[in-house]
């Protein structure tokens, strides 16, 4: 009887950390990747730069901006400009400006290093301006640029980064609590193959290019006398141009102002493990930071009780549960708590049936049914 | 009454106050900022930036400041560092036109790429996690891969070749280090004024990259307060040395371009950095030689120096000052504002040829051999013309010498035969005892940890030509080792040579207590010279070659494999029955039928139109067969059970 009045607590506190509603907005942070060394590859640090000046523009700072750079381009011998990188030969724009912080560089950029990023394994000395200190409320941006293949990313012309590795990290993320949503936005030859593996909620990914396509560059610049920018991601800049970081344009909007006629690939999207609707998502939503503001009548009050619900960890082991419960001074909590024998469960378990729209909860409830069945079934055996 | 009282306590505030203002005047922050600009006899500009800030040794601040960077006073007081040097250099110091012999050249003559050294206040055993941290944090204070230098394979504890005497020392070196934007930003976020105001104002990015040389430097000391209980005060120095060409509109080749301060930086001073305590600007002329008899010491003289006949300067400077060769003209930019910009320009009127002091032996290395197993490297050191007007000589035993250090890293992958040392003087192989006086040498261990050589020489006076060779082999490398870039080559980073008798310092005879650029000149600095990086070769895998490995093995296999049960599996008498078979045979509905109905349960297209009716009359049977398992298999599974849940 004990066991399954534990188990009821349990099924109870799933039901209140499944539904990722509770947690909140927090922060914006940007993973900004150039995966290509040597001068031929300009295009993709003025592709990766071009979006570091963008979502700083929007409101990103500097602090939650992990920016890599595989190789030197600014101050290159073979740069005419020194200190200078450009996305257009008309010259308008120096990307590097003067306030650039770039966190990990040359052969630094390395597999390793970059699923340790994400993943958040570091070693102790390493500095936190190297680490995404992202938590379980922020939006993370994670854009690559490089050469790519079949379900592969190249970095440095020396590894690879395959779909697996990619999918693997963004599961251990979303384990390890730190995003609520997150998107991947890949500017590579067939980039769409690198999103097959992915099966974390709360993923939304856009590539440049489906399988079998390649991702062209747009154009030339006879001055550096290289490509200085690729199609998708100048089309992609074209958007966030005309916007300010108090534009309400959505996700949508983005994704359908790609012309596979002047890419010259077609950008895919993947939206099936992200469920919020795109046309109601703000682009500032990812490659800005824009907070929601809460207005309280009384300091602190609606605010704690959100965060407390947040706050609530379903990984803790069984003993611990109820003095961690008790931990949180917030009354609501407590009685529900309370109210929480099995016939309470049984009505919750009709209702969250009755709607079935979120998976994870029906996965979880199945899991207790099976589990009462078990032993049922065990008792009768004995 | 009591607005008596509250004025006397109001008094009593305000004068205890002002008592400790007074009290702590000399216990202030201090930042200076200074820039010298030197024309070169290359036609070529120096750029000298010199900021100071000075955290004085006292508790009373505790963790706050005023001025001085939180980030580098925590870094001192976590790693517990006694003395740092940082530096991020790209391109190479012209040793025998831009000057060896001065405090400029001895203290910002860097090696390329990125050179660390610090001296650690922490217990011998603690050194190296320390030093582990520090490159870890520097690594993020500078956008800079410094960590790279945590890996004992690549820093080195030198003992007395390097300079400043420690067992606590550790140096490193990363020649192949990009320096660009990213290092000078946070590089300027640490001055109180960063580069919106006074002189770091001219720091334009692309006029500073653009130069020949350029050498951003942080230098940091603590300073022991001698007391009880008080924190040690922090020195720190930094500076950035850049060397511009001027453009030049004259068609005279001999004749030196003129140049401003907008037309090097593209920029102009306006107002001065208002926490600085001073802000100076220096033009230093080396060799006027038409100045050089007079004696110039009034004001007078220095009225009529800045315009004459040679050159003329835009501005009149507040004083000028002259050493045994060089003048020295003193701008304040205090006057300076945004209506009257400060813009110093120096503008040649006739041609000026003059040179540099040289250090005593110049130095250089190279390669030898050829092939990719073995080499050997060579230092040559080679008399310079200035060498007989040098003070610094050593005369013991009569004999006049010249002593030089040499301090040199060898990576693991170099693998260093010191037996094979040999020395030449002017083209004689010497016995080793005869010029070499202490050699120090700490061999390399493969992937563990880095070789270093240490090495005192003492050379005649009148020697012309030094060489050094030392053969090495080159290792091998694990495949993950290797760089993206591997087909480049490794560098083996540059060989400092040290000359400890000889000590440069521009003494300008003036109590100049309150410029830190004069007074860091005025201090006796060691020569010293750094030689150009190596670039050795070693043997590379074709990296695609598991690749190709795996494939062909797989293709042969796969041939191998595939004949083979080719040959095992095939019946030719089998094959020619069937075709009889065939001829014989013809079809029932009934078959047709079944024959349809097994297609379906089997889930494949119906083959009837394309396949002949006996493979398919086999399926129905292989079909019932295989019903008949399925439920013979249930069966037996159902009484196991049965049988089982009975027991």
């Amino acid at each position: 009887m004990k066991i399954l009045l534990i188990l009821g607590l349990l099924l109870c506190y799933s039901f209140v950390s499944s539904s990722g509603d509770t947690t909140i907005h927090t922060n914006n942070w940007a993973v900004l990747v150039c995966t290509s060394r040597f001068w031929f590859n300009y295009r993709h640090m003025a592709n990766t730069l071009s979006l570091y000046r963008t979502v700083k523009r929007l409101g990103i700072p500097d602090e939650r901006i992990i920016l890599m750079l595989a190789d030197d381009m600014a101050c290159n011998a073979r740069n005419e400009y020194p200190a200078q990188v450009f996305n257009n030969e008309n010259h308008k724009l120096n990307l590097y400006g003067d306030n650039v912080e770039v966190d990990y560089r040359g052969y630094e950029v390395t597999v390793e290093n970059f699923l340790r990023v994400l993943t958040g394994r570091h070693e102790n000395a390493v500095p936190r301006s190297k680490r995404l200190l992202s938590d379980e409320g922020s939006h993370i941006l994670l854009y690559m640029t490089g050469h790519g293949g079949d379900e592969f990313l190249k970095f440095q012309d020396a590894e690879e980064l395959q779909s697996h590795d990619l999918a693997d990290a963004v599961k251990q993320m979303k384990e390890k609590r730190r995003f609520k949503e997150l998107m991947i936005m890949v500017d590579t030859c067939q980039a769409a193959t690198l999103f097959n593996q992915l099966q974390s909620p709360g993923v939304l990914a856009i590539g440049s290019s489906l399988k079998g396509e390649n991702s062209y560059s747009h154009h030339l610049d006879s001055d550096i006398g290289v490509s200085v920018v690729d199609r998708f991601t100048y089309y992609t800049l074209a958007f966030f141009e005309r916007l300010n970081i108090y534009d309400n344009a959505s996700l949508n909007s983005l994704f359908r102002s790609y012309d596979p006629r002047l890419l010259m690939s077609t950008a895919y999207y993947r939206t099936d493990l992200y469920q919020p609707h795109l046309v109601e998502v703000p682009v500032t939503n990812f490659f800005g930071s824009v907070m929601e503001t809460i207005h309280t009548n009384s300091a602190y009050k609606a605010f704690s009780s959100k965060i407390s619900n947040s706050k609530s960890n379903p990984e803790m082991p069984l003993n611990q549960l109820s003095e961690h419960d008790a931990n949180i001074p917030n009354d609501e909590l407590k009685n529900e708590k309370q109210k929480c024998p099995y016939s309470q469960m049984r009505a919750d378990l009709h209702k969250k049936l009755e709607k079935l729209e979120n998976v994870d909860t029906v996965v979880n409830l199945s899991i207790a049914v099976m589990v009462v069945v078990v032993m049922v079934s065990s008792s009768l055996l004995r | 009454m009591a607005s008596l009282l509250r004025s006397l306590i109001l008094l009593l505030i305000v004068q205890s106050f002002l008592f400790a203002i007074a009290f702590g005047s000399n216990e202030v922050e201090e930042f200076s900022e200074a820039l010298l600009l030197k024309p070169l006899p290359d036609r070529k500009v120096l750029a000298h930036f010199h900021f100071e800030n000075r955290a004085p040794p006292s508790n009373s601040h505790g963790r706050h400041h005023h001025l001085f960077p939180k980030a580098i006073s925590q870094l001192v007081q976590k790693f517990r560092v006694k003395e740092m040097e940082l530096s991020f250099t790209q391109g190479r110091w012209n040793h025998e036109h831009w000057g060896g012999f001065d405090p400029l050249s001895s203290m910002n003559a860097k090696p390329v790429g990125v050179e660390l050294w610090a001296v650690f206040d922490v217990p011998q055993s603690q050194v190296d996690t320390s030093w582990k941290n520090l490159t870890h944090a520097l690594s993020g204070l500078f956008c800079a891969s410094i960590n790279f230098l945590e890996s004992s394979t690549s820093y080195a504890a030198p003992t007395w070749g390097f300079g400043p005497n420690s067992d606590k020392l550790r140096y490193g070196s990363l020649p192949r280090e990009a320096v660009c934007t990213e290092n000078l930003t946070p590089w300027l976020k640490l001055l109180p004024c960063r580069d919106k105001d006074g002189i770091s104002a001219l720091m334009n990015r692309p006029s500073v990259y653009r130069g020949f040389y350029h050498s951003q430097r942080l230098h940091l000391s603590t300073v022991e307060s001698g007391q009880e209980g008080l924190a040690s005060g922090i020195v720190l120095e930094q500076t950035l040395t850049v060397v511009l060409q001027p453009e030049t509109t004259s068609v005279e080749s001999n004749m030196q371009p003129s140049w401003s301060i907008s037309s090097l930086f593209g920029r102009k001073v306006v107002g001065r950095c208002v926490l600085a305590k001073s802000s100076n600007v220096y033009l230093q002329l080396e060799g006027l030689l038409g100045h050089e008899l007079k004696n110039v010491d009034t004001e007078i003289e220095a009225h009529e120096l800045w315009k004459n006949a040679e050159f003329e300067l835009s501005l009149k400077p507040e004083r000028v000052l002259r050493e045994s060769s060089s003048f020295l003209f003193i701008f304040d930019i205090d006057k300076s504002s945004d209506s009257e910009p400060f813009d110093l320009g120096l503008t040649w009127k006739l041609p000026s040829k003059w040179s540099c002091q040289q250090a005593p032996l110049h130095a250089s290395r190279f390669l030898m051999g050829s092939g990719n197993e073995r080499g050997a490297i060579a230092i040559l050191l080679k008399a310079t013309e200035s060498q007989e007007k040098l003070s610094g000589r050593d005369l013991t035993n009569g004999h006049c010498t010249i002593k030089a250090n040499i301090f040199q890293i060898f990576p693991w992958y170099i693998k260093v035969y010191y037996h094979s040392l040999q020395i030449f003087v002017d083209q004689q192989q010497t016995t080793d005892s005869e010029v070499l006086k202490k050699i120090n040498v700490s061999p390399s261990t493969d992937k563990v940890s880095s070789g270093m050589m240490e090495m005192m020489l003492e050379l005649p006076c009148e020697v012309k030509s030094v060489a050094i060779s030392i053969e090495y082999d080159k290792g091998f490398l694990h495949i993950d080792e290797y760089p993206p870039d591997a087909n480049q080559g490794f560098d083996i980073p540059s060989a400092l040579i040290s000359f400890p008798n000889h000590h440069a310092s521009l003494d300008f005879q003036e109590e100049l207590s309150k410029s830190p650029l004069l007074s860091s000149f005025k201090e006796k600095s060691l020569v010293r010279s750094y030689t150009e990086v190596l670039l050795v070769p070693l043997t590379t895998p074709d990296f695609s070659m598991p690749y190709n490995v795996i494939t062909i093995t797989c293709t042969i296999f796969a041939l191998y494999f595939g004949s083979l049960l080719n040959v095992l599996r095939r019946r030719i008498g089998e094959e020619e029955r069937f075709l009889k078979s065939q001829g014989k045979k013809t079809g029932g509905r009934l078959k047709q039928l079944l024959s349809r109905i097994t297609a379906k349960i089997r889930g494949r297209p119906n083959e009837e139109q394309s396949s002949s009716e006996s493979p398919a009359a086999q399926s129905s049977v292989l079909s019932s067969k295989l019903i008949f398992k399925i439920i013979l298999v249930a069966g037996a599974a159902a009484a196991w059970q049965y049988f089982s849940t009975d027991k």
